[in-house]
C-alpha cells in the first residue's frame, strides 16, 4: 500500500490531541451522513483512473494525490475498514484502512485541501459516482470534531454570530443601500429610483453576496438598475441579506440549515412568494438545492438564480438591452456550483447574448467546464493557496485561449479566485459579473418617469 | 463423473454469486434512503436514460474520449467476458452454440483476453495507478483474464474444459468479495447519477429553448 507524505498543517496539534472519543465521534458521524446512494457509490469505484484529468489539481501538478480516485479512495477505505463485511474480514486485499491519526491528516489534506467539491469528476466518472458529497460527507465529520480549516471556521462563525460572513452590521448595511439608491437615482435620473429595504408584501426577496456590499457595490447597483428597468416588486431584507452558505463547504449541515432557514424566514416575515439570489455559485446551490435537504422539509418559497429572473425578462420584454454598449468580446466562465451542480446553464449566455456585440465561450464549458479553484471554501482557506493557484492554472489558459478581453462569471467566488489568477497569470482582462454587463446594455427610455 | 460435478457446480456457484450481489445491493438499504424536499427543475427519468445511453459514449463522457484506447479496451474487455460467460454456460449445460457463432465468440474471448492483460500492464507500469491500486485490484484482473483465457483454450482443447470450470467457479466465487461487484453496483451508480443531475436540470443537456426555472 501507498504511503503519503502530508505537510504540516494548522490542524496537526489538534489532530494529535484527539481522544478515542473524537475518532469515534468522526465515525459516527460519518456513518450518519452516508445513506443508500452512498454506499452503492462507494461499492462501485474500480479504480480506472480515468477520473484523473477531470480534475483540475491534478492536471496542474500530477500528483496522484489529487487523483479524485485516490481522494475518494480515503474515504472509502475508511468505509470499507468500519462498514463493509469484506472490509472487516479481508481488510487488506481490499485495501481497507482504520480512521488512525494519519489517516485524519490525509483526509484533511486532501478531502479540505485538494478539493473544490465541483463535481467534474462525478460528471467524468465511469460510473457516475456522486464523489464530491462523498467528499463532503467526510468533511462533515471532521467538523464534527473542529478539523475544519480555521478560515473556513471562522467563515460560517462569522455567519452564524452576525447573519452574515462579512460581519456587516446592519447599520453599515443601510448606509450602504441608501448610498447606492443615491447613485441608482442620479444614474436613471429618476428621484422615484428605490433599492427597498424590508418592504412588506414585495413579490421578491432578493439576496445578495455580503462581498458586493463591501467590495463590490457595482454588483448591486447592477441589479438594482435591471429591478428598476423591469418595473419589479422587490425588496431587501435588513438583517438576513447574505445568499452564500460555507456550511456547504465545512461540511456542518445544522450551521448551513440555520444558514439558509433566516432567508426563508426573512422572506416569509416580509410576505415575498420568491426568493431570488444573487449570482453567488454556492449560495444557489446551497439554497436552492441543498437547503431543503438540511432543513427536511420544502421551503414553501420559489427559489431562482437573478440570472433566471433577468432571463425571463429579456423573453417577455420586460428589460431592452443594446449589445452595441458592450463592444468588447466576452467570454463566460460557468461557476460549478450554479451550473454543473445547480442546473442554470442557459440563462447566463441568454443574457450575455443579448448584451454584448462578441461573445466567445471557452472550453469545455456549461456542465463540463473547469473549476476555477475557488470554490469549496478555498478562497478562505489560506493554507492552501498556493495549491489553488497552481490548480486555477487550467482556468488561465482556458481564458487565454479565448482571445477575449471581458470574462463575465456570475460569482463572487469565481470573480475572487480570476482576480488572482488575472495578477499571478497576467491575464489582460477584466472581471464582472452578468447582470453587470447586462446592466451596461440597459436602455432605459421611458422607464419608470 | 467429475465433469458432471462441474457442470453443476458453475451453476451452483453462479447462483450463490448472483445471489451474494443481489444481498449486497439490497443492503445497502441499510444505510437508510432520504426523501428529497427540493422541487425537481428537471426529469430524473431522462437523466437516468441519459447516464445508461448516450452518456456512456465517448462523444459525451469527456474521460472516455481522452483515453479512448482505454475505453475501447475496456469494451472489448467486457465483451470478452461476456462471450466466455455465455460459453461456459452453454458448456455446462452440454448446449453446443450454432457453427457461426463460435468463432465470434471465440474472437470476442481473444480479443477480451488481450485487451484484459494490456489494462493490467497498465495498471502496474504506471505509478498513477500503481497509487491507486489495492491488491483487489491486480487479483480481480488476474482472475478474470485467467477465466476468459481458460475459456479461450477450452473452445479448441476439450482437455482444458475441467480448468475452464474450475476458473469459472472461483471466479464467480469472488465476485461478491472484490471490485467485480461492480458489475451489479455499475447499473446503481450510473442509475443514482442519471437521477441526481436529471433532477437538476443538467443532464441531458438542454437546448437554449428547454431552460426550466
Amino acid at each position: 500500500m501507498r504511503t503519503a507524505a502530508i505537510p504540516p498543517s494548522p490542524l496537526d496539534e489538534r489532530i494529535q490531541a484527539l481522544s478515542e472519543k473524537d475518532i469515534a465521534t468522526i465515525l459516527r458521524v460519518f456513518r450518519e451522513k452516508l445513506d443508500a446512494e452512498a454506499a452503492a457509490n462507494l461499492n462501485s469505484c474500480v479504480h480506472c483512473g480515468l477520473c484523473a484529468d477531470s480534475c483540475h489539481y491534478y492536471l496542474t501538478t500530477s500528483e496522484p494525490e489529487a487523483m479524485p480516485a485516490a481522494k475518494l479512495d480515503l474515504v472509502n477505505q475508511v468505509f470499507k475498514n468500519y462498514f463493509s463485511l469484506i472490509g472487516k474480514k479481508l481488510p487488506q486485499l481490499v485495501g481497507a484502512r482504520a480512521l488512525s491519526r494519519d489517516m485524519i491528516r490525509e483526509w484533511v489534506d486532501s478531502l479540505f485541501g485538494r478539493c473544490t467539491l465541483c463535481g467534474r469528476c462525478s460528471i467524468s466518472c465511469t460510473m457516475g459516482i456522486n464523489i464530491f458529497s462523498l467528499i463532503r460527507a467526510a468533511r462533515s465529520a471532521l467538523a464534527a470534531v473542529g478539523l475544519v480549516p480555521p478560515g473556513l471556521q471562522s467563515t460560517v462563525e462569522t455567519a452564524i454570530r452576525t447573519g452574515n460572513n462579512m460581519g456587516i452590521s446592519k447599520e453599515n448595511w443601510l448606509e450602504t443601500v441608501a448610498w447606492l439608491e443615491e447613485e441608482l437615482r442620479n444614474e436613471v435620473g429618476d428621484p422615484q429610483a428605490r433599492l427597498p429595504v424590508d418592504r412588506k408584501g414585495s413579490k421578491i426577496l432578493y439576496a445578495i453576496n455580503p462581498r458586493e456590499a463591501m467590495f463590490f457595490p457595482l454588483s448591486i447597483s447592477a441589479v438594482g438598475k435591471i429591478f428598476y428597468a423591469a418595473g419589479e416588486d422587490w425588496t431587501f431584507s435588513s438583517t438576513n441579506f447574505d445568499v452564500t452558505n460555507y456550511g456547504l463547504y465545512n461540511g456542518d449541515d445544522q450551521a448551513a440549515a440555520i444558514m439558509s432557514d433566516r432567508l426563508f424566514q426573512a422572506a416569509h416575515e416580509l410576505g415575498c412568494r420568491e426568493l431570488i439570489l444573487a449570482e453567488c455559485g454556492h449560495g444557489f446551490n446551497s439554497n436552492r438545492w441543498e437547503a431543503p435537504e438540511w432543513l427536511s422539509r420544502e421551503t414553501g418559497l420559489r427559489v431562482r438564480s437573478i440570472l433566471q429572473l433577468v432571463a425571463e425578462y429579456i423573453r417577455k420584454g420586460r428589460i431592452r438591452l443594446d449589445p452595441s454598449k458592450n463592444p468588447k468580446p466576452v467570454t463566460l466562465h460557468d461557476p460549478c456550483n450554479l451550473v454543473r451542480l445547480g442546473g442554470v446553464v442557459e440563462e447566463q449566455r441568454e443574457i450575455i447574448r443579448h448584451s454584448v456585440l462578441h461573445f466567445v465561450e471557452m472550453h469545455p464549458n456549461r456542465e463540463k467546464n473547469y473549476c476555477c479553484g475557488g470554490g469549496g471554501g478555498q478562497l478562505a482557506m489560506t493554507n492552501f493557496a498556493q495549491r489553488r493557484i497552481e490548480a486555477g492554472k487550467i482556468k488561465a489558459d482556458q481564458i487565454k485561449r479565448t482571445g477575449a478581453q471581458v470574462v463575465a462569471t456570475p460569482c463572487h467566488n469565481c470573480i475572487d479566485q480570476l482576480m488572482e489568477l488575472k495578477k499571478h497569470y497576467q491575464l489582460p482582462i477584466e472581471i464582472k459579473t452578468v447582470c453587470e454587463i447586462a446592466a451596461d446594455a440597459l436602455v432605459l427610455e421611458g422607464k419608470g418617469r | 463423473m467429475i465433469m458432471a460435478i462441474l457442470r453443476y457446480g458453475v451453476f451452483i456457484f453462479l447462483i450463490v454469486s448472483l445471489s451474494l450481489l443481489t444481498y449486497q445491493v439490497l443492503h445497502t438499504a441499510s444505510f437508510g434512503r432520504r426523501r428529497l424536499h427540493s422541487e425537481a427543475a428537471g426529469r430524473p427519468r431522462e437523466g437516468i436514460i441519459y447516464a445508461l445511453g448516450r452518456g456512456m459514449m465517448p462523444w459525451e463522457k469527456e474521460s472516455a474520449a481522452r483515453h479512448l484506447p482505454t475505453y475501447i479496451a475496456g469494451v472489448i474487455y467486457h465483451a470478452g467476458i461476456f462471450a466466455s460467460i455465455f460459453w461456459v454456460l452453454c458448456l455446462a449445460a452440454s448446449a453446443h452454440p450454432p457453427r457461426p457463432v463460435l468463432p465470434a465468440i471465440q474472437f470476442l474471448m481473444g480479443a477480451g483476453f488481450l485487451s484484459g492483460a494490456g489494462l493490467f500492464l497498465k495498471r502496474v507500469i504506471r505509478p498513477g495507478m500503481r497509487y491507486i491500486s489495492c491488491p483487489d485490484d491486480y487479483v480481480s484482473n488476474l482472475l478474470v483474464d485467467a477465466f476468459i483465457f481458460s475459456g479461450l483454450l477450452s473452445s479448441w482443447l476439450a482437455a482444458v474444459k475441467p480448468i475452464f470450470f474450475i476458473m469459472t467457479m472461483t471466479t464467480f466465487l469472488y465476485i461478491p468479495l472484490g471490485k467485480i461487484r461492480h458489475c451489479f453496483f455499475f447499473f446503481y451508480s450510473r442509475l443514482l447519477f442519471g437521477s441526481y443531475f436529471g433532477r437538476r436540470g443538467v443532464l441531458p443537456r438542454q437546448r437554449p429553448a428547454q431552460t426550466k426555472g
